[in-house]
């Protein structure tokens, strides 16, 4: 392709495809969001990013019958129902009513480019009544993604567990590094932080007797995750690559660990997890404190609740940089 | 004397020829071996014991203390340790329920009716696993001719004892040391030392403690010679002035053996300056009257000042028989008449924990490393306070409190929660110690031996009657015990909060929560000199400070730490900044308790919880509380807590 200084938008039939100079994006119009996040050959994203909204059940939220009240929540985490109908594209100026396939698309070639390309996905929640939450991915011609999701409040849904976005990995990271507070870090514990650099080696789970939501890192402004190998069977290479995430207008909160909420759920012991084999990342928009009071019936503080019926918005730059 | 099994079932009979309670000192010598720590009057019976395991009292061999017996069929053991957990019987964990919850329905002698004595209640229990220990040992020369008593440090839950195929006697109270003079019987060699374990007895019933049910002699045992002239006891009373810059110390001193040459007391600072120096004659009892101590440097937290007592006992001659040494610190404790609580004149701000005696290996039969890996941990995060729950801990603990300027509450071994609550409800209709007369001597008594031995600990600011036993004229004669033997500290018992209406102090809280039905006697001002709760939220905290608290508050446990917790400690520690009667709280808890153990399915070496062992009821992962996980690498919470309970240091 001729040189140029915006991105080349491929228009697929079922995807749209994003490429730079170290970069490559396809966003799915079936499995409803961003399929491929490729960044100099290597491959990020396992599945599409979905939203989240179960932790692993904590002995607190055990105690107080939390998990039980907010139960539905489980099933809105674990399945997603993307609105594909309502994905909404706009490239450049261009809106697009519909997303566009052949043969409306037989006019355009492979020459096409963008200085900014929006696109948003609508998720309802499989929850009673059903809400929505809108992923919009902005790219621009560097190749930076600003990612922000939205939540539509709800008055009769039970609190939330958490609200984010997963993102899978296709394979474990080696660690990742970080700007923002130290240690293991909620809403309502997180006084005794300090803010600096941190790095990570692996995936650390916290090791509580029974596996449970861990790992969060509040207001944080970088991130940068870490992997050696690909499941690409062409690629040997051992060399260690890495993918940015930093801070929007606001910091953000995340935890990555080689496990979903659903996997941390199931699980009575350590051992009894699976095989680390992937990197789980959720950037959270909206974390729930542990609270403290005691494990047999006191809530959370109320502060620290995500309440259902209020709209949630968060945002995060994710940085293709070298 | 013959030993008789139905003690087991009897809550009056709890010691039967067991030396008194006295101080915990130390003597050696001479100076050479205080220096070494190693005094050649005593002797570890630690090591292999010959031990044979059985399931119920009716299966265990009888006759096994006998000189003749043959114990070639008898396996080994490890003195100390926990029986379970040499995988003899099985472990169980249960929090408030008694351990035989669903397998046997038992009350506790007396507590229904004065004609309900319970016989064979434990003596006949189906789950009332025996160990037979035996150890052979001769006497070291040094201990060859001198009065020689045995120390067992702890053990569960009740036992006796033999030597030489003499029954010597029984004892109870797991938590603290029972000792037991063999010199009718000892020789210097070819000794046969017979111990027999039950898991259960009455006293199963007040020990009723949120852990793992263990039995077994989990703590070291030892002989003790004495000179022919022995400090038996000793009781310090150092006190700080009005001016809070003058000390005073008067000493009584309780001699055994010969009563003939002289005392030598000398107390020293840590310039090796003299401020005491006195010989009195060895009697019965001497007493060292008030000793002015001007501008006393004090003891706390932060300056752990501890002056060194040297008490050498003389013969006629001017011969050294025994060396003394106890540190000991000057620190005064009290309540204002504004009801904040202060130490040496300042106002006390607990930043506390509550510590169970933990090993993931060993259970609750800790090491030196653990104990002194505890310590650290609490300097490193701002920890200044301990509360022994719920029972006495190991000796060692005491003084690593006073050199570390740890704030003691020192709490008996008494929980009696299964015969109150039921099922979160208060329901006291069996409850014991309560006011059942055959239930007081044995309560009193494991308060004595809590004060007389580690009363000389400046570490110790409350003494704490228990945990979780509900209240009645029991626990007030504990009280009573305490506050007739003992100015100079606090008493606390947060059980008594079920006897009182709080409605005009807390009103926000529903009664029927926290009060049994039906009418009960008001214990409020019979049973604590602090307001103590536990896990009472931020704003009812509030409600009792507002309302113009007539007692300081604290909560003796807060903060639950199981599993991902301590979010919104926040809350609790800045009511510290608005009401000076609050004097904060006890964390729960230090350390989570599982057990490490390899997993046949991975080979790794994993982590176990209440019910991993089949043990059925059991309490499950309640068990991991702790601000460290059980391998003593700590929780991400702790650095909210160094945060916190730096705040207020």
């Amino acid at each position: 392709m001729a040189y140029t200084n915006k991105m080349h938008v491929i228009y697929g039939d079922g995807t749209l495809g994003l490429g730079g100079d170290n970069f490559h994006y396809i966003f799915s119009y079936e499995k409803g969001g961003l399929e491929s996040l490729k960044l100099n050959g290597k491959e990020w994203l396992y599945r599409v990013p979905t939203p989240t909204f179960w932790r692993a059940t904590t002995d607190n939220d055990r105690g107080s019958g939390f998990n039980i009240k907010s139960a539905q929540w489980v099933a809105a985490d674990t399945f997603s129902k993307c609105l594909n109908d309502q994905t909404d594209l706009v490239v450049d100026d261009r809106h697009f009513d519909h997303l566009p396939v052949a043969p409306e698309t037989n006019k355009f070639t492979n020459h096409e480019t963008a200085n900014k390309v929006k696109i948003t996905f609508t998720y309802e929640t499989l929850t009673v009544p059903a809400t929505k939450v809108t992923v919009t991915y902005v790219v621009d011609a560097t190749g930076q993604i600003n990612v922000s999701a939205h939540y539509f409040g709800h008055e009769d849904l039970p609190g939330l567990p958490v609200f984010g976005l997963r993102f899978i990995m296709p394979t474990l990271a080696t660690g990742f590094d970080y700007e923002g507070l130290s240690g293991e870090t909620y809403p309502d514990r997180m006084a005794g932080a300090r803010h600096g650099k941190y790095h990570v080696d692996g995936l650390p789970v916290t090791p509580y007797l029974v596996p449970q939501e861990n790992g969060m890192h509040m207001e944080t402004e970088q991130l940068s995750i870490t992997r050696e190998i690909t499941e690409n069977n062409a690629d040997h290479s051992t060399k260690p690559f890495s993918l940015k995430f930093s801070q929007a207008d606001q910091p953000f909160n995340f935890s990555c660990l080689p496990y979903t909420a659903e996997e941390l759920e199931s699980a009575t012991h350590i051992e009894e997890l699976p095989l680390a084999r992937r990197t789980v990342l959720v950037m959270a928009g909206a974390v729930r404190g542990v609270g403290g009071i005691d494990s047999w019936g006191a809530d959370v503080e109320k502060q620290y609740h995500i309440p259902a019926d209020q709209d949630i918005e968060f945002s995060f730059i994710i940085n293709p940089a070298k | 004397m013959e030993a008789e099994i139905k003690w087991l079932d009897d809550p009056e009979t709890f010691r039967v020829n067991q030396l008194p309670a006295h101080s915990d000192h130390h003597f050696y010598r001479n100076y050479a071996e205080w220096q070494q720590h190693k005094s050649s009057f005593e002797q570890s019976l630690d090591g292999q014991w010959q031990f044979k395991f059985a399931q119920t009292p009716q299966e265990r061999v009888k006759d096994f203390y006998k000189v003749d017996f043959d114990a070639s069929n008898f396996g080994h053991i490890e003195v100390p340790s926990e029986i379970e957990l040499s995988n003899y019987t099985q472990n169980n964990y249960i929090n408030t329920l008694m351990p035989w919850e669903g397998k046997i329905f038992r009350r506790p002698a007396y507590a229904l009716s004065q004609d309900d004595p319970e016989e064979g209640s434990f003596s006949e229990g189906k789950d009332n696993t025996v160990g037979l220990y035996l150890k052979h040992f001769d006497l070291n020369d040094e201990l060859r001719g001198k009065q020689i008593r045995v120390r067992f440090e702890g053990v569960e839950r009740s036992m006796y004892l033999w030597l030489n195929g003499h029954f010597i006697g029984y004892a109870e109270d797991s938590f603290t040391p029972s000792e037991f003079d063999l010199t009718p019987y000892i020789q210097d060699k070819d000794n046969v030392m017979a111990v027999e374990v039950f898991k259960h007895s009455t006293a199963s019933w007040i020990e009723d403690q949120d852990m793992f049910r263990f039995s077994g002699i989990f703590r070291s045992v030892e002989l003790l010679a004495q000179p022919v002239t022995h400090l038996e006891d000793f009781t310090l009373k150092p006190r700080v002035a009005d001016n809070y810059r003058d000390g005073e110390l008067s000493i009584d001193l309780a001699f055994a053996g010969e009563q003939a040459g002289n005392v030598h007391l000398v107390v020293k600072d840590h310039d090796g300056k003299a401020l005491l120096d006195e010989t009195k004659p060895v009697t019965k009892k001497v007493t060292v009257e008030p000793h002015e101590f001007k501008d006393v440097h004090l003891w706390d937290n932060h300056d752990p000042y501890l002056y060194q007592l040297l008490i050498e006992v003389k013969d006629a001659k001017g011969n050294l028989l025994e060396l003394v040494p106890y540190q000991f610190g000057f620190r005064r404790i009290e309540i204002s008449p504004e009801h904040v609580v202060l130490l040496n004149g300042k106002r006390l701000i607990i930043n506390g924990v509550n510590r169970h005696e933990w090993d993931d290996h060993r259970g609750r039969s800790v090491t030196m490393k653990d104990m002194l890996s505890d310590i650290h941990t609490f300097r490193e995060n701002n920890i200044n306070a301990v509360r022994t729950c719920h029972y006495p801990d190991q000796i060692p603990w005491y003084y690593l409190c006073d050199q570390n300027g740890i704030y003691m509450m020192a709490e008996n071994n008494l929980e009696s929660h299964a015969t109150w609550q039921k099922m979160g409800a208060v329901e006291p209709s069996y409850n014991v110690p309560g006011s059942v007369p055959q239930w007081r001597k044995v309560v009193v008594d494991r308060a004595r031996s809590n004060y007389e031995f580690f009363k000389n600990h400046a570490a110790i600011l409350f003494w704490s009657l228990g945990n979780e036993s509900f209240a009645g004229d029991n626990l007030v004669a504990m009280q009573q015990f305490y506050k007739e033997h003992d100015d100079s500290r606090l008493v606390h018992y947060e059980g008594v909060c079920h006897t009182h209406d709080y409605s005009d102090q807390i009103p926000s809280l529903n009664k029927g929560n926290y009060l049994p039905q039906g009418e009960t006697h008001d214990y409020r001002d019979e049973l604590s000199d602090v307001e103590s709760w536990m896990y009472l939220p931020p704003k009812q905290v509030e409600e009792y400070l507002k309302n113009n608290p007539d007692k300081p508050f604290m909560e003796c446990e807060y903060m639950h730490d199981m599993g991902n917790s301590a979010g919104g400690m926040g809350s609790y520690i800045k009511l510290l900044d608005k009401y000076p009667q609050y004097f904060g709280g006890f964390i729960w808890d230090f350390i989570d308790q599982a057990l490490q153990v390899k997993d046949p399915i991975s080979g790794q070496m994993v982590m176990r919880y209440g019910g991993d062992f089949d043990d059925r009821h059991s309490d499950y992962e309640f068990s991991g509380d702790g601000l460290m996980f059980a391998d003593r690498t700590p929780k991400p919470a702790m650095q909210e807590v160094r945060y916190y309970y730096g705040l207020h240091k």
